[in-house]
């Protein structure tokens, strides 16, 4: 076996011999459950429907990267993904991009995520026992607890790579964070200054981003280009950057790039024998596998069991509960902006460096559901199409003198507040098949069905207001909000198969195994069964790394 | 003038001078080879992709008023309209024909052509149709091309990029990076 380091998968299965295991993504979650299983000595294939790009391949490009959606799989065009607010409606392909909003190139959107790193708290786990049932939703407790899934954080922490500082309101951590913060930015002084004023408790932001080089890969050179966009120099702890070059030196993984999954087949006995794929020319091929790892994210991989439906499984493979793309949860989200009378320069430098997360338990007296964390970032910073299209102030002319004098004075000169809260989980919200689109590759189309419940929206407008009394105690000279509307559209693929002990209501066991299906693993943003409060990632990827240490030891004791 | 055989350096004689290739500073590979492309692409003597020398007269007048030349440079000196035309010939050649109808709308309300216009007129005419669906393309393709990177043919010498004070495709940067942030620093000092 060729063990030496590279960046071509050392080794090729054939397609038509079972392999350890075939998992379908190189995410958040696929990358390291790729490089778990593979160094544990199983043979492994993954099968990632975008390009396998490197580091070096990335760009600062505003217009391929936003406008092209380049790193996004095409965007609409390719993928025809539809959107509705109400089953009663019918779906169309959205123009402004697509609802399922994800990267598709090695490494998933943890490479073209912005890197907030969240652990969810203690509370998040049993929300449902601590407050009592919603009606309406299925708002329910975790399987796990905190204190389950803390070593799991930890080897998030340490092995992917975040840098940060304990905050006030942290669960219990059991190690240090690995690497200090990333260097503190103006809009992150901003908001420590106006927190403070208030007192609330402004503190370093967690982020899987290097700020000293770590297990062998380099630290960030504050280039500005974070969100969206791929990391050049390997700093952002994507799988790409910090698990897919392990998995590929076990000299157990091959990567398959540019294969996109349709069907997972079974047989009589109900275990999953082989994974259906286009390969790169757009040819059927079939991967045999002992046994199968779908971590897709909670759109695709739910698309990809309603779409291996058969005469043993009429609604999709592993549904029995029907829950199989319920659920669905974005995370609600509202902004604020402002100007302030010295430079910030937001352009330089990560996202984000300062939160406040003052509001993140639900608390009755608000009257509704919810909770959240509050974050000052540049947003508009490095994306000068981006600001000049949508970033300035209301009222401002859109176009002529005086709206060119404004792009001038404000780039610089502004930050954004970013709020990020709590969705509840709606059978009425979800992911289904399309009847009519198709994507490029002929599947039919992910139609995203998705309506905020009023009490997501109610969080997002009470922390659009907090945020807008920290820019006045920071000194804003102006500051406004973006209107608050239902999403059409969300990064965070959350909740569609999610775990639980009980078959009839979860679709996932507490290790990440199908309930119907003994030799089928789920593992990503479908899983979760509360969104958190807006950084689901970090959560995704300590799952990941404690089912494949459970997977592992199935596998081993022959008890897949 | 007529027609596609219309060159880019006749067309700028007609709106202005033709700049030459600014110098990158750029660190990564990946960059520099775009750049590179870039002022290949610049110095071409081709005729325009796509437009007409009508279309991009008015294309160009129109993007002229979105972003104006005054004291500081505008859409003109970014040389938006070859963004435009490249645009149109690529990645945004799915619009090229409703962009060409929604032109033709656009100056069906004119005794004269747009660009034949004085200022303060087209200005005037503009605020009647600048809620239509053609004006928003065109004002999209306006920012890409004073705003985004120069490989894609507009946002000669990064002007727009000076005009905003960015210049973020430097690569790489050291903190403090703005005013508050240094300020803190030093107070971080003075705690010390």
């Amino acid at each position: 076996m060729n063990s030496k380091m590279t960046t071509e998968s050392p080794v090729t299965f054939p397609t038509r011999e079972a392999v350890d295991f075939v998992i379908v993504g190189s995410g958040s979650a696929g990358g390291i459950l790729a490089k778990k299983l593979s160094t544990a000595g199983f043979d492994v294939v993954v099968l990632e429907q975008g390009k396998y790009r490197k580091p070096e391949d990335f760009t600062h490009d505003e217009i391929s990267v936003l406008y092209l959606d380049e790193l996004q799989g095409g965007g609409p065009k390719i993928q025809q993904q539809t959107f509705r607010r109400d089953e009663s409606a019918v779906a169309t392909v959205s123009q402004w991009g697509n609802p399922a909003w994800y990267a598709q190139t090695v490494g998933g959107s943890s490479a073209h995520f912005s890197g907030n790193f969240w652990r969810c708290r203690e509370s998040d786990f049993k929300e449902r026992s601590l407050l009592g049932p919603i009606s309406g939703t299925n708002f329910a407790d975790w399987p796990i607890s905190y204190e389950e899934i803390e070593p799991y954080y930890t080897r998030v922490d340490w092995e992917i790579g975040v840098s940060g500082a304990p905050g006030p309101f942290d669960s219990p951590r059991s190690k240090p964070f690995p690497v200090p913060p990333i260097p503190i930015k103006s809009s992150g002084v901003l908001l420590e200054r106006g927190a403070s004023k208030l007192g609330l408790h402004a503190q370093v932001e967690p982020l899987a981003i290097l700020s000293q080089p770590h297990n062998g890969r380099a630290a960030c050179i504050n280039c500005g280009y974070c969100m969206d966009f791929g990391c050049e120099v390997g700093a952002k702890s994507s799988t790409l950057a910090a698990m897919i070059p392990l998995a590929e030196a076990s000299g157990r993984c091959e990567i398959r790039a540019e294969c996109a999954a349709f069907r997972i087949d079974t047989d009589a006995n109900s275990r999953a024998t082989e994974v259906l794929y286009y390969d790169p020319d757009g040819n059927e091929q079939s991967q045999k596998a002992k046994a199968v790892v779908v971590s897709a994210n909670g759109a695709e991989t739910a698309r990809l069991l309603l779409n291996s439906a058969s005469e043993r499984h009429p609604d999709g493979l592993a549904n029995s509960s029907g829950f199989v793309g319920r659920n669905l949860m974005f995370n609600s989200h509202s902004l604020a902006l402002a100007t302030f009378e010295h430079p910030l320069n937001e352009y330089k430098g990560v996202q984000v460096t300062r939160m406040v997360h003052d509001f993140y338990e639900s608390d009755p007296s608000r009257g509704f559901y919810g909770g959240g964390g509050i974050d000052a970032r540049s947003l508009f910073g490095a994306t000068p199409i981006r600001f000049a299209d949508i970033g300035l102030p209301p009222g401002t002319p859109r176009w002529g003198a005086a709206f060119k004098d404004t792009l001038e004075s404000n780039f610089n000169h502004q930050l954004t507040i970013t709020n990020s809260a709590t969705s509840l989980a709606q059978d009425s919200n979800n992911i289904t098949l399309d009847p009519t689109h198709k994507d490029a590759w002929g599947r039919p189309s992910i139609r995203v069905t998705y309506r905020d419940h009023a009490d997501d929206l109610g969080m997002a407008e009470f922390l659009q207001d907090r945020a807008m009394e920290i820019l006045d105690a920071a000194g804003t000279r102006q500051s406004w909000r973006f209107p608050i509307s239902g999403q059409q559209g969300g990064a965070h693929l959350l909740g569609t198969c999610r775990m639980g002990n009980d078959p009839e209501s979860s679709v996932v066991d507490k290790y990440h195994r199908t309930h119907d299906v003994p030799n089928l693993f789920l593992c990503d943003g479908s899983s979760l069964v509360t969104s958190g409060r807006g950084q689901p990632t970090m959560t995704i990827m300590a799952l990941a790394f404690r089912a494949a240490e459970h997977i592992s030891a199935a596998a081993k004791a022959n008890n897949i | 003038m007529s027609g596609k055989t219309v060159s880019r350096r006749l067309f700028l004689k007609g709106t202005g001078t033709l700049a030459g290739s600014s110098a990158f500073r750029l660190s990564m590979p990946g960059l520099l080879a775009l750049s590179e492309a870039v002022c290949t692409a610049r110095d071409a003597q081709a005729a325009f992709d796509v437009l007409s020398d009508g279309e991009a007269r008015a294309l160009d007048a129109i993007a002229a008023r979105i972003l104006p030349t005054t004291d500081t440079p505008g859409a003109r000196d970014a040389g938006v309209i070859y963004f435009m035309d490249k645009a149109l010939g690529s990645f945004m050649s799915d619009e090229l024909e409703s962009i060409r109808a929604g032109l033709s709308e656009f100056e069906s309300g004119l005794a004269a052509s747009f660009a034949e216009l004085a200022e303060a007129d087209q200005d005037a005419y503009l605020s009647t149709q600048d809620r239509s669906h053609f004006f928003n393309r065109v004002r999209f393709m306006t920012l890409a091309g004073f705003l985004g990177m120069t490989s894609h043919g507009g946002n000669r010498d990064q002007v727009g990029w000076k005009l905003l004070g960015f210049d973020g495709h430097r690569g790489a940067w050291q903190p403090p990076f703005g005013y508050y942030d240094a300020e803190y620093m030093r107070e971080q000092q003075d705690d010390d």
